[in-house]
């Protein structure tokens, strides 16, 4: 029984964090001029009162405002997200048709960029104030300062136009009518400009990240020691380094993973990527605060998740943190 | 010749330029002979995705561009502004102009099977254009009693003459929704909202929403042999150089309303596989002008309004903000509406000195350090072109010493400024004439809906006794030549007292793949369908 | 887009010694003679001098073009090195690119270090306020800085600055907001670190005030990144706010780098030029920030003063 105690209040902070961020949330949204009404209103070129207030009606948006927060927080009790009038669809709905995009984009950014990150920042470590860290870290260092659309639209530009190598925008060819196998190398081909856009980002931090730590660790005293005693490099690497090396990283990653919603905005509209970035970047233009609110509470959820297993994973790595 | 192009011999060039290019524009039409070609998948753009998929409920472009594929129109018009037989193959209004009667086709089903009857019409008009429809509820508030004495003719019966009412009859105007699927039902949160059946030339198939929605032919349709198009694919791209791209490299063939950047628009039509199409969008008579809000301090003497008037190079602000494309605006009547346009109103050339003269005998002199006084500038946040307007407009006024901050912010924050909380001094704006200048321009000057927050009505607070009675007058006449001398002395009217200032008659443009054919069936085909497009090869699409 | 790369450890400034502070707070076994450490190293020189030109470029920025930048001064697209008077060339209202330029780096550098004072004032205190006295202090502030955490960084911007519409006030605001929290999270590890070393001990068991002792012991000893994390913050600040401005939220009164990339997008095939010498600039000024980061870290770095 005791050791569900820790899982438990886990949990209810879980609840906590939600709720706390959702009545925020909720609240400071409201603090935008014009609603959802206003906006489609807007939209249409041209609208008489009575057609507002029929829309009004219909979205809820005619009752006071304590009356929408309550029943939002019922719903939200009911794990129901609410329901989007502009979209006509629920919310929950559009975020789990977005996620997989979103999922794939990321995922496959911070894969690559972790990974490509991690090799690069390394080879600068053990090469450090000579010709490759110089080469790597200029790359690291231009690849961080360039604005992420800037690059993007130079990719399409090269890329698309010019060399024809691959698609403009879009998840998929829609007008090809493609499935399965031939689907997945469809959608891939679509995946790999928007990925290196973001990847090139995001490898630059790891790089610069894995480089700064291992030029720091190699620096201890107890690496000295080891090297003294005769400790051969690759086990040095292997056992002493890698490990401490290993908990910035996977600080960095969280991060990065919990800004996997609504991370990657900018890319995504460059790309035309149907993704969560986006989708909540226009609910902010729209006042669809429903499926903003949405976007913000799955983030906040997934951050706390994501601190949740990082810690876990500090104890794991570090035995001097299990004691605190 | 403006002081600007005299300054600027490169401005010559140019225009010559750009009249050069756009009359091969209209030479460019392919004049085909030859026998429409069956087959083919035809990818559009949908920028911005339409929130609603019939326009019976929505005026958006987004949502007519994409419904009159689905949804017919009563009538049709060809390139001259004539009607043409629609689902309606005879019209008549009668000589008082209070009766409407309408003989419908026979013959026509909806998309699931259902046949298309009066009943619909009857229906529609009762419970849809007269309840929820934003630009119909004032066109047919008159409308009090709908006969339909049998199941293809409806009459409609008007208290008070509606001459207006048979210029928005279209698909785009007058959209006739299935009463069998929305009677007794929720109208707005119906789910044929977004699932539409129509009777049009091509079926709804799916809405991948962000992503695309697709339509596909229909094989019942009653105009036999159309459509000649398979298919058709919306597709969603936000970013401006991604759709140049694929536009570029014939990912997507038919873009309308302006898609691109002017300037990537004129690359473009220097490419063999691409034609760019002005012609279509006659029927919108749009035009853009200053919304002066005339409650301010200094804005509300007509004076200034002049002295802002005669302070901006409508010339130049038409090159260089738009590229070439449109035409300098003397009145909110465009002059593509010849019935109604008036040429004679009050004229206001580019004249800084005349300007600054107004500006002095209305009392706003030059401070110490220049400055007359301040405003803000906001703009519809709509594009580029008009955040470039308002930096435009700020260098104009600041050589007459009126200094002007440019405000920036999203949709509902703009139309919540301006109509509902009307804090503001100048706004930026386009809006649609359309046919008849009921419908659209007298919305910018009549005194009923300011400050209701009812978006694109009166900017400017502009309240007029006599304005409004001439428009009241023009509504409720059944002769037009006495409703187009009404509106003709509407425009001195208001060409006068200019809460307004219309600046420029836009002109949009359409990007087309040149090997697509019949592009442009009448002049509303910016709302119109693609039932007559087919491709020279429709093999390689 | 936000991810801020933090200095690593804390071990940066864990060689304390209870001794007299240099200047800038700083230990003085730190400061004594950082800037001769900090330009022996090739990317502090480089950065120092870079940032150097920056600001002077931006203080000197009226003297150089007198006129207002956004004045139409010649026909638009004029190719850099067409026209002597414009040696960068216009833009597609008739612009001159260079004035932009070079007005712009006020602008961009006003918002960026706003935006940072904002986040240093707000993170450093916070931080310090919550590791020093824990408790619910310390509860408190963190359960803000989670709150912060769980909104993407960006998009927080975003809704800020598309509520209270865009100027260089708020987008400063909206960008220093979303930045405090990691250096929060920095400054309060290490006063919470330092709370419990024996220099604050011996201090308040000399009796000293709780002001006294965060004025004298801790926060000299946390400046350190704070220091290093300062140009990434600027440069970060920059970067956001040029996204901000290629979305169409950027303030349209003033000539800043991402105004200018903003408004160049829109024809970067025709004529590339307009978006993409303002994007040089970006690139060199966060360069530039960047390195002067690094050589701040090396040069104020205990190691490396033995």
């Amino acid at each position: 029984m005791k050791r569900f105690v820790p899982a438990l209040r886990g949990a209810l902070q879980l609840v906590g964090v939600a709720l706390g961020i959702a009545t925020v949330n909720f609240f400071l949204l409201r603090l935008a001029p014009g609603d959802a009404v206003q906006v489609i209103a807007g939209e249409s070129g041209s609208a008489s009162p009575e057609y507002i207030a029929a829309l009004r009606a219909q979205f809820g948006l005619d009752q006071p405002l304590w009356v929408q927060f309550y029943k939002y927080i019922l719903k939200l009790a009911q794990f129901d997200l609410g329901y989007s009038f502009r979209q006509g669809t629920s919310v929950a709905n559009l975020i789990l048709a977005r996620l997989p995009a979103t999922l794939l984009l990321m995922g496959t950014a911070v894969a690559l960029a972790a990974l490509l990150g991690g090799l690069l920042g390394t080879l600068a470590a053990y090469r450090a104030g000579r010709w490759p860290d110089l080469l790597i870290s200029c790359l690291a260092l231009f690849c961080f300062a360039i604005p992420v659309f800037w690059i993007g639209l130079v990719f399409v530009v090269i890329f698309s136009v010019w060399l024809d190598w691959l698609p403009v925008g879009g998840m998929y060819s829609v007008s090809a009518g493609l499935s399965g196998w031939a689907l997945a190398i469809d959608i891939g081909r679509h995946l790999i400009l928007p990925a290196a856009t973001l990847a090139l980002f995001y490898m630059a931090i790891y790089t610069r990240l894995m480089r700064a730590t291992l030029i720091e660790i190699r620096r201890k005293d107890f690496v000295r020691t080891a090297v003294s005693r005769g400790v051969r490099p690759g086990r040095l690497f292997r056992v002493h380094i890698l490990r401490n090396a290993t908990l910035p990283f996977v600080t960095m990653l969280g991060v990065q993973i919990g800004s996997l919603i609504g991370g990657a905005v900018v890319v995504e509209t460059v790309f035309s990527w149907p993704g969560l970035g986006r989708l909540a970047f226009d609910a902010l233009i729209q006042r669809d605060f429903n499926v903003l609110l949405g976007i913000l509470l799955c983030s906040s959820v997934l951050v706390v998740l994501v601190n949740w297993i990082v810690d876990a994973l500090y104890r794991l790595l570090d035995p001097r943190m299990r004691t605190a | 010749m403006s002081a600007f192009a005299s300054r600027h011999p490169f401005w010559l060039a140019r225009s010559a330029f750009a009249a050069l290019f756009a009359a091969s524009l209209s030479a460019a039409l392919p004049v085909n002979a030859a026998t429409p070609k069956p087959g083919g998948t035809l990818t559009v753009i949908a920028q911005p995705e339409p929130v609603i998929l019939t326009a019976a409920l929505s005026t958006s472009s987004p949502t007519g561009t994409f419904s009159t594929n689905v949804f017919d129109g009563l009538i049709e018009y060809d390139k001259d502004f004539n009607l043409k037989p629609g689902l309606a193959e005879k019209w008549n209004l009668s000589a008082d102009g209070k009766t409407l009667t309408l003989n419908l086709r026979q013959g026509v089903k909806w998309h699931d099977g259902k046949p298309f009857t009066a009943g619909d019409v009857k229906w529609t008009l009762e419970n849809v254009w007269k309840k929820y429809h934003p630009r119909n509820q004032a066109l047919f508030a008159n409308a009090d009693k709908v006969d339909t004495p049998d199941d293809h003719t409806v009459i409609i019966h008007f208290t008070k003459p509606s001459l207006a009412v048979l210029s928005s009859l279209n698909s785009n105007g007058a959209q006739v929704l299935p009463r069998h699927l929305y009677e007794g039902t929720d109208i707005l949160n119906n789910p044929y909202n977004n699932k539409p059946i129509g009777t049009g030339p091509f079926k709804f198939k799916e809405w991948n929403r962000g992503s695309h929605l697709v339509l596909e032919r229909n094989p019942d349709y009653w105009d036999k042999g159309k459509p000649y198009l398979d298919r058709v694919v919306y597709r969603v791209i936000p970013d401006g150089g991604a759709r140049t791209a694929a536009l570029e490299k014939g990912e997507v063939q038919y873009a309308s309303l302006s898609p691109l950047p002017a300037r990537d628009a004129q690359r473009l039509s220097q490419l063999p596989n691409i034609r760019l199409q002005t012609k279509g969008y006659e029927w919108l008579s749009p035009w853009l002008f200053l919304s002066v809000n005339v409650e301010r301090p200094y804005l509300k003497d007509a004076r200034v309004r002049q002295a802002l008037y005669h302070a901006i190079d409508r010339e130049a602000y038409r090159k260089v903000v738009w590229f070439g494309y449109g035409k300098s605006a003397i009145s909110p009547v465009v002059s593509t509406l010849k019935q109604f346009h008036d040429a004679t109103v009050p004229q206001y050339a580019f004249d800084v000195k005349k300007a600054e003269a107004l500006l002095d005998e209305a009392g706003a002199k030059r401070g110490a350090n220049g400055e007359r006084f301040r405003i803000t500038i906001d703009y519809l946040p709509y594009g580029d072109e008009f955040r470039r307007s308002a930096e435009f407009l700020k260098q104009a006024f600041k050589r007459v010493g009126i200094e002007a901050d440019v405000r920036n912010q999203d949709t509902p924050s703009y139309t919540r400024r301006i109509y509902g909380d009307r804090d503001y001094d100048i706004t930026v704006q386009w809006y649609a004439g359309f046919a008849d200048p009921q419908v659209g321009v007298t919305r910018e000057y009549q005194s009923d809906s300011i400050g209701k927050n009812i978006p694109f009505s009166n900017g400017p607070g502009y309240r007029n006794a006599e304005v409004d009675k001439l428009v009241a007058q023009a509504q409720g006449s059944g002769d037009q030549a006495e409703r187009v001398k009404l509106f003709k002395a509407f425009q001195q009217k208001v060409q006068t007292d200019l809460p307004s200032l219309p600046l420029l008659e836009l002109q949009f443009f359409t990007v087309e793949a040149s090997d697509l054919n019949d592009t442009v069936s009448g002049v509303d085909q910016v709302y119109g369908s693609f039932k007559n497009f087919w491709y020279t090869d429709p093999s390689k699409h | 887009m936000n991810a801020l790369p933090t200095p690593v450890s804390s071990d940066v400034a864990a060689a304390v010694s209870a001794s007299a502070t240099g200047y800038a707070g700083l230990p003085a076994h730190v400061t004594r003679g950082w800037l001769a450490r900090l330009v022996r190293t090739p990317s502090g020189l480089i950065g120092s001098v870079l940032t150097l030109a920056i600001l002077l470029m931006a203080v000197g920025a009226r003297w150089v073009f007198p006129e207002d930048p956004l004045a139409m001064v010649a026909e638009p697209f004029l190719r850099p090195f067409a026209d002597a008077a414009l040696p960068l060339g216009s833009d597609m209202l008739g612009r001159d690119i260079l004035a932009g330029i070079v007005h712009g780096a006020r602008a961009s550098l006003a918002i960026a270090a706003s935006a940072t004072l904002i986040a240093v004032v707000l993170g450093v205190g916070g931080g310090l306020l919550g590791g020093y006295f824990g408790g619910w202090l310390d509860r408190a502030i963190t359960r803000v800085t989670v709150f912060f955490q769980t909104v993407p960084p960006f998009l927080f911007a975003l809704a800020i600055v598309a509520i209270v519409q865009p100027s260089v006030a708020t987008i400063s605001l909206a960008i220093g907001l979303t930045s405090w929290p990691s250096l929060a999270r920095l400054v309060r590890a290490e006063s919470l670190r330092l709370r419990h070393s024996e220099m604050v001990h011996a201090s308040v068991a000399l009796g000293a005030s709780d002001l006294r002792i965060i004025w004298r012991d801790v926060l000299p000893n946390a400046m350190t990144p704070v220091l290093v994390s300062t140009s990434l913050l600027v440069a970060n600040a920059i970067l956001t706010e040029s996204a901000l401005a290629f979305l169409g939220l950027g303030d349209a009164n003033v000539a800043s780098w991402g105004n200018m990339v903003g408004a160049g997008r829109e024809v970067l095939r025709t004529d590339w030029y307009i978006a993409t010498l303002p994007g040089i600039a970006i690139l060199i000024a966060v360069l530039a920030l960047n390195l002067l980061g690094d050589g701040l870290a090396a040069a104020l770095d205990p190691h490396s003063a033995h």
